[in-house]
C-alpha cells in the first residue's frame, strides 16, 4: 500500500513494472536463502552462473595493474603521516620552481640576440640539466611507485642520475670544446 | 528459515486482539526473504578482508572525458621527455663519439644536416619546435599557477587552448621561416 | 500530463544554470569497449597505461534492459552502467543497458537510477541520500565526468547514450559503490578539527575577524563526495601515499583557520615528496567539483605557504 503512494510509481499510472521482470539483470541462482550461503558466497567461485567469455581475443599486457586492495589498520585510524622532509618536500619544490624561472631569461634572449655568450650558455646547459633531472626523477616518483616496484624504481633512479652526471661531463666538454648549445642549434637549424 | 519466519509472523498476528487487526492495512509487515546469520566481529573484519582482494578497480583512464585540463598536462609532461630525452641522447652520443668513431662537432652535424633532404629536415624542425614551445610557453602557465594565479575554470581552459594554437603557429613559423 | 511537463520542461531548461564545467571541447566521451567511437589518443593513452577497464564486458555483449511499457510518445534514452556483483567475484565488470522514456523519469540522473532500481532492475546498487548536492553520497562518473548524479541532469538529446561507471580508479564494492575507506582514512589523518591550546581572552568561543572568516570561503563547502580526488590522474597512479585534491583542501581549511594553532605541524605534515607535492596543477579537480570549489587552488596556496617558509 504504501508502495502504491510512492510518487514515482503514482506518476506512472497504470503502467507499474510486472513483476515478473524485477529479476532480470543479475539472477544469481544462490540467492542467499540457506544459512551460510552469505559467507561461502565469494570462498568459492560459483559455477552455476556462466558469464560471458573473454572479449579480447588476445590478452593485453597490463603495465602496473593495480595490487588487491588492502587497508592497513580499521577503518577509524588515520593513514600513517610521514614525518617532514623538506629536501624532498618544499626546498625541492621551490629550487624547481627558481630553476625554472631562471631558464625564461635564458630561453628568450637566445631568440632576441641570436645565441648567448659562453658565460650565459654554460648557465642555461647547467639549469637545463637540473631541469631535465628533476623532470624525469618526479617521473619515476610517479609511475614507479616505491612500495609497488621497490628495484625498478632503484634501478630508475639510478640509471638516472648515472645519465644526468654523464650529460654534465658530455655538455661541459661541449661547452669547452666546441662552439656552445645556443650557437650550435642555431648553426644546425639553419643548415 | 524463511519458512519458519513467515509462520511466525502468522503466529503473531494471530495472537493479537481484535483492535489492532482493525488498522490500516499499512501495518501488515512487509515480510523480507533473506536469511540473516550472525557472525562476530572477528570474522566479519576477515570477511571483509577476502571481499576486499577480490575487488575490481574501476575504469579511469580510458573512461574519463578527454579535456584540456588532463591532456595539456600529459602533452607536458610527453614534450618534457622528448626534448630532455634528446638532450640525454646528444649528451652521451657525444661522451661516445671519440670511442665509436662518430663526428659529433657542430661543424660535421651542420654539414651533416645539410645533405638531409627536405621533408626530413621539416620533420625534425616540427618535431623539436612543437614540442619546445609547448613546453615553455606551459611552464609560462605553471610558473603563473604556482604564484595563485589564473586558477578560474574558465581561465585554465583558454590559456589551456592558447598555449597550444601559439604553439602550433611558432612552432610552423620556425620551421619554415625562421 | 506528458504535455503540461513538457513544458515545464521546457521552461526550466530556459532558466537552468549552465554547469560551469561545460566546456567548448564537449566531445564525445572515451567508451571503454567500443573501440569505433573511441578517439585515438585514449587508444594511445591506453596502450601505455592499459588499465582494468578493458576487461569489462561491453554493453553489446549484454542484454538490454528496456523500458517496462513505453507510451506512444515515448523519448527512450539509453543508459549504459557499470555493473559488478560481489557475490559472483570471478565474473568481470560489465555494461548493463537500460533503456527509459524520459516523459516518465525525473530531470536528473539521480532519479534515472532511483527509476531503473524501482521499476526495472532492483539489483541496481548505487549511494544516494539527500538528492539535492549536500550529502555527496551518489558521486559517480557520467558521461565521463564526476559528478553528483543528483545535481547532473541527463541530456534531453535521446540520440546520445549516457554512460555511467563508478569514481574513477576505486576498488568497488558493488555496482556504482566504491570503497572509500582510504580516503576517509586520509581526511582522518590530517586531523580535520580545531586546534588551539590558548583558551579565548574573554573565556567565551573563539572569535574571528570578517576578513579571517573570508578566508574560509570556498574551503568549508566542501563535501567530501571525492569527485576530485577521484579524477586526479597523481590520485590514481598514487592513492596510498599522495593525499588527493579533496583532502588537500580540507587540510587548507585548516591551515588558513586564523583560529587554529598548529598551522606549522599541519604543514610539516604534508612536506614530504608524496603527500602533497604529487600534485602537478592537472587542474582536472577544479574542473569536475560539483559544488563549483577550486581545490587546485587551495593546494597551490598550500604550496606558496611552504614555499619560503
Amino acid at each position: 500500500m504504501a508502495s502504491l503512494l510512492r510518487p514515482s510509481l503514482l506518476r506512472q499510472g497504470p503502467a507499474v513494472a510486472a513483476p515478473s521482470s524485477r529479476f532480470l539483470s543479475t539472477v544469481t541462482r544462490q540467492t542467499a536463502l540457506r544459512p551460510g550461503a552469505l559467507a561461502a558466497s565469494w570462498q568459492k567461485p560459483t559455477t552455476t552462473t556462466q558469464r560471458v567469455a573473454a572479449f579480447h581475443a588476445t590478452q593485453r599486457q597490463q603495465i602496473l595493474p593495480p595490487l588487491p586492495q588492502k587497508i592497513q589498520g580499521t577503518a577509524n585510524d588515520p593513514v600513517p603521516v610521514p614525518a617532514p622532509e623538506y629536501v624532498h618536500g618544499s626546498y625541492h619544490w621551490t629550487f624547481e620552481r627558481l630553476v625554472a624561472t631562471g631558464l625564461i631569461p635564458l630561453t628568450i634572449a637566445p631568440f632576441a640576440a641570436g645565441s648567448l655568450n659562453p658565460l650565459t650558455d654554460s648557465i642555461l646547459c647547467a639549469l637545463l640539466v637540473i631541469h631535465s633531472h628533476t623532470g624525469f626523477e618526479s617521473c619515476i616518483i610517479d609511475y614507479f611507485p616505491k612500495n609497488r616496484v621497490p628495484k625498478t624504481r632503484a634501478a630508475a633512479m639510478w640509471a638516472l642520475r648515472i645519465a644526468t652526471v654523464t650529460l654534465g661531463v658530455a655538455l661541459y666538454s661541449f661547452e669547452t670544446n666546441d662552439v656552445g648549445i645556443t650557437e650550435a642549434v642555431s648553426r644546425l637549424w639553419h643548415a | 528459515m524463511a519458512s519458519q519466519r513467515v509462520f511466525q509472523v502468522g503466529l503473531r498476528r494471530a495472537g493479537v486482539p481484535m483492535f489492532s487487526r482493525m488498522q490500516p492495512a499499512g501495518r501488515i509487515a512487509q515480510r523480507r526473504f533473506a536469511a540473516t546469520q550472525h557472525v562476530e566481529e572477528s570474522e566479519g573484519q576477515e570477511i571483509l578482508r577476502k571481499q576486499r582482494l577480490q575487488r575490481p578497480v574501476s575504469p579511469h583512464l580510458s573512461i574519463y572525458r578527454p579535456q584540456i585540463t588532463w591532456y595539456g598536462s600529459a602533452l607536458n609532461r610527453v614534450t618534457g621527455i622528448m626534448l630532455s630525452g634528446s638532450l640525454y641522447l646528444f649528451g652521451i652520443a657525444y661522451l661516445a663519439a671519440p670511442a665509436m668513431g662518430w663526428h659529433l662537432e657542430t661543424p660535421s652535424m651542420v654539414a651533416a644536416v645539410a645533405a638531409w633532404p627536405v621533408f626530413a629536415k621539416v620533420g625534425a624542425k616540427v618535431a623539436l619546435a612543437f614540442p619546445f614551445f609547448y613546453h615553455s610557453l606551459n611552464g609560462l602557465r605553471h610558473l603563473s599557477w604556482d604564484l595563485g594565479l589564473g586558477f578560474k575554470n574558465t581561465t585554465v581552459m583558454r590559456t589551456g587552448w592558447a598555449v597550444v594554437a601559439t604553439s602550433v603557429v611558432a612552432g610552423l613559423y620556425y620551421t619554415f621561416l625562421g | 500530463m506528458a504535455s503540461t511537463r513538457a513544458l515545464a520542461r521546457l521552461a526550466t531548461r530556459r532558466t537552468a544554470v549552465v554547469r560551469p564545467a561545460v566546456s567548448s571541447f564537449s566531445r564525445g566521451l572515451a567508451s571503454v569497449t567500443d573501440t569505433h567511437a573511441r578517439e585515438p589518443v585514449s587508444k594511445v593513452a591506453e596502450k601505455i597505461v592499459p588499465d582494468r577497464a578493458a576487461e569489462v564486458v561491453p554493453e553489446s555483449k549484454t542484454s538490454t534492459v528496456r523500458e517496462p511499457t513505453p507510451g506512444k510518445d515515448a523519448k527512450i534514452k539509453t543508459f549504459h552502467i557499470y555493473r559488478w556483483n560481489p557475490d559472483e567475484p570471478s565474473a568481470k565488470p560489465r555494461m548493463q543497458t537500460y533503456t527509459l522514456d524520459l516523459n516518465k523519469t525525473g530531470p536528473m540522473m539521480l532519479d534515472a537510477l532511483i527509476r531503473i532500481k524501482n521499476e526495472v532492475d532492483p539489483t541496481l546498487t548505487f549511494r544516494r541520500s539527500c538528492r539535492e548536492g549536500i550529502c555527496g553520497s551518489c558521486a559517480m562518473n557520467i558521461d565521463g565526468v564526476n559528478t553528483l548524479a543528483c545535481l547532473c541532469r541527463i541530456p534531453t538529446d535521446t540520440s546520445k547514450e549516457s554512460r555511467i561507471y563508478p569514481l574513477p580508479h576505486m576498488y568497488v564494492v558493488k555496482d556504482l559503490v566504491p570503497d572509500m575507506t582510504l580516503f576517509y582514512k586520509q581526511y582522518r589523518s590530517i586531523k580535520p578539527y580545531l586546534q588551539r591550546e590558548t583558551p579565548a581572552p574573554d573565556g567565551r568561543e573563539y572569535r574571528q575577524s570578517k576578513a579571517d572568516r573570508k578566508k574560509l570561503d570556498g574551503l568549508y563547502e566542501c563535501i567530501l563526495c571525492a569527485c576530485c580526488s577521484t579524477s586526479c590522474p597523481s590520485y590514481w597512479w598514487n592513492q596510498e601515499e599522495y593525499l588527493g585534491p579533496a583532502v588537500l583542501l580540507q587540510s587548507y581549511r585548516w591551515i588558513a583557520d586564523s583560529r587554529d594553532e598548529k598551522k606549522a605541524e599541519r604543514q610539516d605534515a604534508l612536506n614530504n615528496s608524496m603527500s602533497l607535492y604529487r600534485c602537478h596543477t592537472i587542474m582536472n579537480c577544479s574542473r569536475t567539483c560539483p559544488k563549483g570549489l577550486n581545490p587546485g587552488l587551495a593546494i597551490a596556496e598550500i604550496k606558496k605557504s611552504m614555499a619560503f617558509a
